[in-house]
């Protein structure tokens, strides 16, 4: 057991955070072993950034205990940031400083010394982009820059785990590339851990080689994407839109070989099969046969955001639309509500 | 060290790269004690009496001469006469007159007969200061009249006063000076320091911090220093200009300037770590402007600049023994105007550091670390 310990960069059990009645973060345990980019995937207000703050001892737990890097987040606090680089989700880099006296402060509070400082700064900026742009006040820097600034700022100190709230909320999609990217040239030769936190499926599906998928503050499904791709059946998804539904054209479709499960959903079918390409001609011509039109059908690989609506039976998409009355994205409501 | 000296770095740079606060902060003091010395100063001047004589005689006459004497001298009121007393009365209501002084048809009658003359005197009693006044004056007007007619003798029993000036003659803008001076660092102390703190928490950068090492002591004391290298810096150079347009005189030299010094550097470190308690978790720069007027009036109000401390009623005389600004205000008055040395501001200056050691360790033990 000692020396499955010392592998593992985090370990969290039955940790919890409560806001009076609400349970923002409700007993969850994981461990993220030493060099593994681990992702947490959830719609905003499933409790990433509570979780990503207890972590990075930005918070108190309610209950339960982490140990991050070395030591327990809520005995030694001050030990586990050394051993930390955190990218919070909003951007913290200060406008009215140049990147490179944003990086070289950030190395101080860190205690490096000029030499070492001088040196990782030129790498990093070389290596995010931003070299030809390191003297420019970072008011003039774009969104994209700016993060990218900040991911390196925390790398100064060559900290043993990354930590990343939502690296690439509001971003545009070429940024979005761009950073992760970088990201990925990041972790190719070095033993840093990387713990992500991302709305984004594509993001967690990309980078992570494992995810843990968080709702309501608890874990609902922990692999690699494609263990969790493969906790659901079939290997493709066919989605029909039909102009009437019936029993009758649900049994229908129950009933091919190639069919695993059916989802409905008014007049929206997900049809859980393999080989979809090879198998659509088949599924259509049975709905067909059985009095059924089809108005429009499309057929995809099955990606994380599938896993995501069988565990929860609900798309992250509506998740949000649903939550974001009350939480309005993460780390805004407890910074104004304290 | 190197932590501690980052985040003073950190903001000094951050400071710098905004002229527009750097120049503010320089000239709102000295624009201030221009405000405060010409609307504040002390004697009351040209304010609008209506004056209606209904009697002929000879006595009410020398009334309204003696009234006359005081428009043309002291001017503290200009006289606007008037037949009808209803109008003068409807006059003060719509605020056109201060008082209305008003001399009935049988008042020289009634001096003649002892039979207890009188004259009515109608005061805007709103504003209490000028009804004061202009009460004073008229019932010296008439009184002088009674004089006249008293007997010579009197004059021999009348007092001759003497003023002798302790110090060197203060003029009323010079007077102003210290109070200027605790209003530049005031207005430092509240524009830096713990305000930084307040903007970076309101902008979301503090987490950038917080997530590294430094601890509550870098965060905070790097604050005040930085905040203390500002307001210095800004305070002598406001003491300078104020010196240069009220024409002071710096008599004792490098001493005096030592103790100048001194006085301004407690008093900034004063009230940086006061801010720092009262700040310390605020999240929303809105809540420190509205507290700025309100820390402002409780603060140098009482502090002895425009008013002395003694004419307090005792509660308000009470607070002044616990606010800063009164020793720092005492300080620099007794430094400037009375010549007094280091050691005869010991006092102020040990209160003022005893004051900083109490608030700052309060202010690091209430800084959050979290958030």
């Amino acid at each position: 057991m000692d020396s499955m310990k010392d592998t593992k960069a985090i370990t969290v059990s039955g940790i919890t955070k409560k806001y009076g009645a609400t349970t923002a973060v409700d007993t969850v345990s994981f461990s993220v072993d030493e060099g593994e980019f681990f992702g947490f995937l959830g719609p905003n207000g499933a409790g990433k950034t509570t979780l990503i703050r207890m972590l990075t001892t930005l918070l108190k737990p309610t209950s339960g205990t982490a140990v991050v890097a070395c030591c327990d987040v809520k005995k030694d606090p001050a030990a586990v940031r050394r051993e930390i680089g955190v990218v919070p989700q909003a951007m913290t880099s200060d406008l009215d400083l140049t990147g490179y006296e944003n990086m070289d402060i950030y190395g101080r509070f860190y205690g490096l010394g000029a030499r070492e400082r001088k040196e990782r700064i030129a790498y990093l900026l070389e290596m995010v982009g931003l070299t030809s742009r390191a003297h420019d006040l970072v008011a003039a820097y774009s969104g994209g820059m700016r993060r990218r600034l900040e991911i390196a700022r925390v790398l100064v100190h060559r900290p043993r785990i990354l930590f990343l709230d939502e690296p690439t909320i509001g971003l545009d999609p070429q940024s979005r590339h761009v950073v992760w990217n970088f990201l990925d040239k990041l972790t190719e030769g070095d033993s840093m851990t990387v713990f992500l936190t991302t709305h984004y499926m594509e993001e967690a599906e990309v980078l992570c080689s494992r995810v843990a998928i968080i709702d309501n503050g608890k874990i609902i499904a922990l692999g690699s994407p494609s263990e969790l791709k493969a906790g659901i059946p079939g290997n493709d998804i066919i989605s029909l839109t039909l102009g009437n539904i019936s029993e009758q054209i649900m049994t229908k479709i129950q009933g091919l070989p190639f069919v695993h499960q059916v989802k409905t959903e008014d007049t929206s079918v997900r049809v859980y099969v393999d080989s979809g390409a090879t198998n659509l001609p088949a599924l259509l011509d049975e709905v067909k046969m059985s009095g059924g039109t089809v108005l429009s059908a499309t057929i995809h690989e099955q990606s994380l955001e599938d896993v995501f609506i069988h565990y929860t039976g609900k798309s992250i998409r509506e998740e949000e639309a649903r939550k974001v009355s009350f939480f309005v994205g993460a780390g805004i409501p407890q910074k104004w509500g304290r | 060290m190197i932590r501690l000296l980052a985040v003073i770095e950190r903001d000094l740079k951050k400071f710098r790269r905004n002229p527009v606060v750097i120049a503010m902060s320089v000239v709102m003091p000295i624009v201030y004690l221009i405000i405060l010395g010409n609307s504040f100063q002390g004697k009351l001047r040209s304010l609008p009496v209506a004056l209606v004589n209904h009697d002929t005689g000879p006595y009410a006459r020398q009334v309204v001469d003696n009234l006359h004497a005081i428009e043309a001298g002291p001017a503290t009121f200009t006289l606007l006469s008037l037949r009808d007393h209803q109008d003068a009365i409807a006059g003060i209501r719509k605020g056109v007159y201060k008082a209305a002084v008003i001399i009935p048809p049988d008042f020289s009658r009634k001096v003649v007969m002892k039979s207890g003359p009188e004259i009515g005197l109608f005061l805007d009693n709103t504003d209490s200061i000028s009804s004061e006044n202009i009460r004073n004056l008229v019932i010296a007007a008439t009184g002088s009249m009674r004089t006249e007619y008293i007997a010579i003798r009197e004059k021999y029993a009348d007092a001759q006063v003497r003023e002798i000036d302790l110090y060197a003659k203060v003029d009323y803008y010079q007077s102003l000076v210290p109070g200027v001076v605790i209003m530049a660092i005031f207005l430092g102390t509240l524009t830096s320091g713990a305000f930084n703190l307040v903007m970076d928490r309101f902008l979301g950068i503090d987490e950038s911090y917080l997530l590294t090492p430094l601890s509550k002591s870098h965060i905070v004391g790097g604050l005040v220093i930085s905040g203390l290298s500002i307001t210095t810096v800004i305070a002598a150079l406001i003491f300078t200009v104020s010196m240069l347009i009220t024409g002071i005189p710096l008599s004792r030299g490098i001493g005096q300037c030592f103790a100048i010094f001194a006085i301004i550097v407690l008093t900034t470190l004063c009230l940086l770590s006061l801010m720092f308690v009262i700040l310390g978790r605020v999240y929303h720069p809105r809540i420190v402007g509205i507290l700025s007027g309100f820390l402002n009036v409780i603060l140098f109000f009482p502090s002895g600049a425009v008013y002395p401390i003694a004419s307090f009623p005792g509660w308000l005389r009470t607070f002044a023994l616990v606010n800063p600004e009164a020793y720092a205000v005492d300080a620099l008055k007794a430094v400037l105007f009375k010549n007094a040395g280091l050691s005869a501001i010991s006092g102020d200056l040990f209160f003022l550091a005893v004051f900083t050691a109490v608030t700052m360790s309060v202010a690091i033990v209430s800084f959050r670390r979290t958030i």
